[in-house]
């Protein structure tokens, strides 16, 4: 009984909590217009209002939440016992919500300008969050359906505990989750030779038809997420292979972006290099910066390396807006005209430029790859797994730490130029922290060290933002929420690194080694 | 170089058509405000890290919060009426300047300390035993997370504080400075007097209060302290609510100094009062206090003293840590410490 209470009055305070936050950072609104677009129910034709019965829906999913979450962990129970939970939850966020709501509206209709404190709470959005009617009518709206439907939840959850289906599905998900990459069955088909071809060759296929079909918009998204890759695909051998934990890579991505950007741009210097050299380049220039900073701080420990590399890229993007580096850089103007691919005087298309990329991906997966299967890239692991263990036996660690650093630097030199000839500009406030923080996104919540996770943690970071528009106010603020839960939940990742495991042997394989020896 | 160095400081000095001494005066007084709040934001960093030996990325995130709920309790006190006949305009704020600067800075402290509090039950404390990678991950999700949320919440414009009549920005006393006279900022005084008492409090605490002992005891050996008796996770709680407290305090300093302020505002603060804690010797209380000055003096007198842009500033902050990290990684005061402890 107790711990039912317990269970129901903090989910209850967690959930007004959040309630009461969503709705000051507007995204409640957000969220039911969302709803609304799904379902195809944008706009009430006769009053011109926004209908509000998308609100009530999402009201009632964030009750069903709340119930659910009330009875988590409790397993079987009387069934009164769990409405009582359920009941209490739904109470507790109703009231919370019935306070903001009444406050925020009796505030607004008295003429107090909110929004010149809380900018998502103008009078407009408030008088739809108030169903266009009273404050207090509006807030204990809230109260019923928040109890209501967190007793609904409560008694769903209640029912699936019942039948241990609930559980029971839920376990074989989780299970089934982690473990469908080890079914060997069908990751020994993908061993063979022949099968791996042909596999390759629709993939080929698929891709070459792809950019052609999917029109320039899309060019562009993927072309973004393909960029992403590249990077998210370097720092991978810095932070997921060697364990180096480096904040600054946006210093490789600008390094190289500007050198391209310098040696192909009319302005300032007019050099016009040929671009194909130009991208070499701006991978060599790269790497140097890497070598340049690599050598004098690579023995530091985590922590301080993060801090020192953050510091270095907030550097290099000061230097570049600089007064000092103006003559050089163009200063925060940035540089514009950059050079476009061309093959022999003939500009690339979007459809061109997307086979590039999907090329230069395909190459840097396949580079990444042949890495970490070779001496070098088990080295890494050593030193990532144990410093000194790793010097210990033998691994020159401080060099293959330096190699790690400049293969990652040439992966960012890469991304760099293209990004700067895709975007045919190269400015300062291209190259913010927030670059880095998005990389390290990617390779964190894909999976440090696992290249499909690479590729799913660009799509899922860059791809799917650009999808949802809506959400765009919301991105960072969910990446960051993202990150600190994937520390918690999965510090492994979404589809982490598959590694050589030695089984346990069996019971009977045991037994049989027992008899064996006493013979 | 170090000559080149040498040179370029000398001329800068004492070379023809360079700044006079009252411009150096105003440089030593921007210095010594700077660096007391830096101080008290880098003490927040060495406290945390002495505990549980990681970086709390968030930190200035925290400050930052406190810089808002600060902003906010002045503008309450600046719109309640308060009339008194000589004034019929006149607010709470400028009636009893006092106590709302003493509850300002109580609603900026406390913010943070609650901030900080949840930081570590909810970002850090799951973590706690997991490899050294994590937790810092963690913390600079939840900086992330922070920072986006105020601009969500407040919006991303600038706003101004709203100081009391007595403490306006750009009054203060007038000092005679080799024939001309430079500003002692009231604010500015203010600023350093209350970060120095900030200082002094927390050394007492640390020093001479049970707690004090507790926190150094686990600082010391976590399944020793435990052993003792002590309460490890509630003396963990008090370390990041005391940091929170201080970074507190020092945002609502930043507020009422230097006026403008936005989301941003924690991010730099953060970053360079942890190059001061890393300069002082990580750790080591002292250190961050003796580190968060001088930080603020070479942030001042450095960009001058080198014949710099100012642009250049932040610049010089980041190289310092840099080369600190690469000669002296214990810091100045730091002792060397243990590979466990690294």
């Amino acid at each position: 009984m107790k711990t039912t209470l317990k269970k129901g009055l903090s989910s209850g305070v967690v959930f007004g909590i959040v309630f009461i936050f969503l709705l000051l950072i507007g995204f409640i609104n957000v969220g039911s217009t969302m709803i609304g677009d799904l379902l195809g129910n944008t706009e009430n034709v006769t009053s011109g209002h926004l209908p509000v019965n998308n609100l009530l829906l999402m009201l009632a999913l964030m009750g069903l939440l709340n119930g659910i979450s009330a009875r988590r962990g409790l397993g079987e129970d009387k069934w009164w016992k769990a409405l009582l939970g359920g009941l209490l939850a739904g109470l507790i966020s109703g009231i919370l919500a019935w306070l903001a709501i009444w406050l925020t509206g009796t505030l607004s209709m008295q003429g107090t300008a909110l929004q010149d404190y809380l900018p998502s709470m103008d009078p407009e959005e408030l008088n739809f969050l108030r169903f266009y009617s009273t404050p207090i009518a509006a807030a204990n709206t809230y109260l019923i359906y928040f109890a209501a439907f967190s007793v609904a939840g409560a008694a769903l959850s209640w029912l699936f505990s019942i039948r241990g289906w609930f559980t029971k599905c839920w376990q074989s998900c989780k299970s089934g989750v982690v473990n469908w990459k080890g079914t060997r069955n069908i990751s020994g088909v993908f061993e063979n030779r022949w099968v791996m071809l042909v596999v390759f060759l629709v993939v080929a296929v698929i891709l070459y038809f792809l950019p052609i079909l999917w029109g320039s918009y899309w060019n562009y998204i993927m072309g973004t997420v393909a960029i992403y890759i590249i990077l998210g695909l370097g720092l991978n051998i810095v932070v997921g292979y060697s364990g180096q934990l480096v904040l600054g890579y946006v210093a490789f991505f600008a390094t190289g972006a500007y050198t391209f950007a310098l040696l192909t741009a009319p302005t300032p210097h007019g050099i016009g290099l040929n671009l194909w050299l130009a991208v070499g380049a701006s991978m060599v220039v790269s790497t140097l910066t890497g070598l340049l900073l690599g050598l004098p701080i690579l023995n530091l420990r985590g922590d301080y390396l993060a801090i020192v590399t953050l510091g270095f890229g907030e550097i290099t993007r000061i230097l570049i807006r600089s007064d000092l580096l103006t003559a050089l850089t163009n200063g925060p103007k940035g540089v514009t005209d950059v050079g476009q691919p061309n093959w022999f005087g003939e500009v690339f298309s979007d459809v061109n430029y997307m086979h590039l990329l999907l090329l230069l991906v395909l190459i840097a997966l396949f580079i990444a790859k042949r890495l970490k299967d070779s001496r070098t890239g088990r080295a890494w692991v050593a030193i990532r797994e144990d410093q000194t263990v790793a010097q210990a036996t033998g691994i020159n660690t401080y060099r293959y730490k330096i190699l790690a650093l400049l293969l990652g630097a040439a992966f960012a030199g890469l991304a760099g130029a293209l990004f700067a000839s895709r975007n045919q500009f190269a400015g300062p406030e291209d190259f913010t922290l927030m670059v880095s923080i998005n990389v390290l996104c990617i390779v964190i919540v894909g999976g440090m060290g696992s290249l499909p996770g690479i590729v799913l943690g660009a799509f899922v970071l860059k791809g799917l933002p650009e999808l949802l528009r809506e959400l765009e106010d919301y991105r960072l603020l969910v990446f960051g929420a993202l990150l600190v839960v994937m520390m918690i939940v999965r510090p492994e990742g979404l589809w982490p690194a598959a590694r050589v495991k030695f089984k346990k042997p069996s019971e009977k394989q045991m037994k049989d080694l027992a008899t064996e020896v006493e013979k | 170089m170090v000559i080149y160095l040498g040179w370029r400081v000398y001329q800068t000095a004492f070379g023809e058509g360079t700044y006079g001494p009252d411009t150096w005066m105003r440089f030593l007084i921007t210095g010594l405000v700077v660096g007391g709040m830096y101080a008290l934001i880098a003490i927040g960093y060495t406290l945390v890290y002495g505990i549980l030996f990681m970086i709390n990325f968030a930190h200035g995130e925290v400050m930052m919060l406190g810089t808002f709920a600060g902003y906010f309790v002045l503008e309450v006190f600046s719109a309640i009426p308060a009339p008194t006949a000589a004034d019929p305009n006149m607010t709470f704020l400028n009636a009893q300047p006092v106590i709302a600067l003493i509850l300002t800075f109580i609603a900026g402290a406390g913010v943070s300390a609650l901030i900080g509090y949840l930081l570590e039950k909810i970002a850090y404390r799951p973590l706690r035993g997991a490899p050294r990678l994590v937790p810092l991950i963690s913390a600079i999700g939840a900086s992330i997370f922070l920072q986006n949320a105020a601009q969500l919440l407040f919006g991303p414009q600038r706003r101004q504080y709203q100081n009391p009549d007595l403490l306006w920005r750009g009054t203060g006393w007038m000092i005679p400075v080799g024939g001309k006279e430079v500003m002692l900022t009231y604010t500015g005084l203010f600023s350093f007097v209350l970060s120095i008492l900030l200082m002094v409090g927390l050394v007492i605490l640390v020093k001479k209060t049970k707690l004090g002992k507790s926190m150094r005891a686990v600082a010391e050996n976590k399944q020793a302290a435990a052993l003792m008796g002590i309460d490890v996770d509630s003396v963990i709680s008090k370390t990041f609510i005391i940091s929170g407290f201080l970074a507190g305090s020092a945002g609502v300093m930043w507020g009422i100094h230097n006026g403008l302020f936005n989301h941003y505002v924690g991010f730099l603060p953060g970053i360079k009062a942890f190059t001061a804690a890393v300069l002082g010797g990580i750790g080591n209380i002292p250190g961050a206090m003796m580190g968060g000055m001088l930080l603020g003096l070479f942030e001042s007198l450095g960009p001058a003293l080198l014949g710099l842009d100012f642009q250049l500033k932040d610049v010089i902050a980041f190289t310092i840590l840099i080369l600190v990290l690469i000669f002296r990684p214990s810091g100045l005061l730091g002792e060397a410490l243990s590979e466990e402890k690294v």
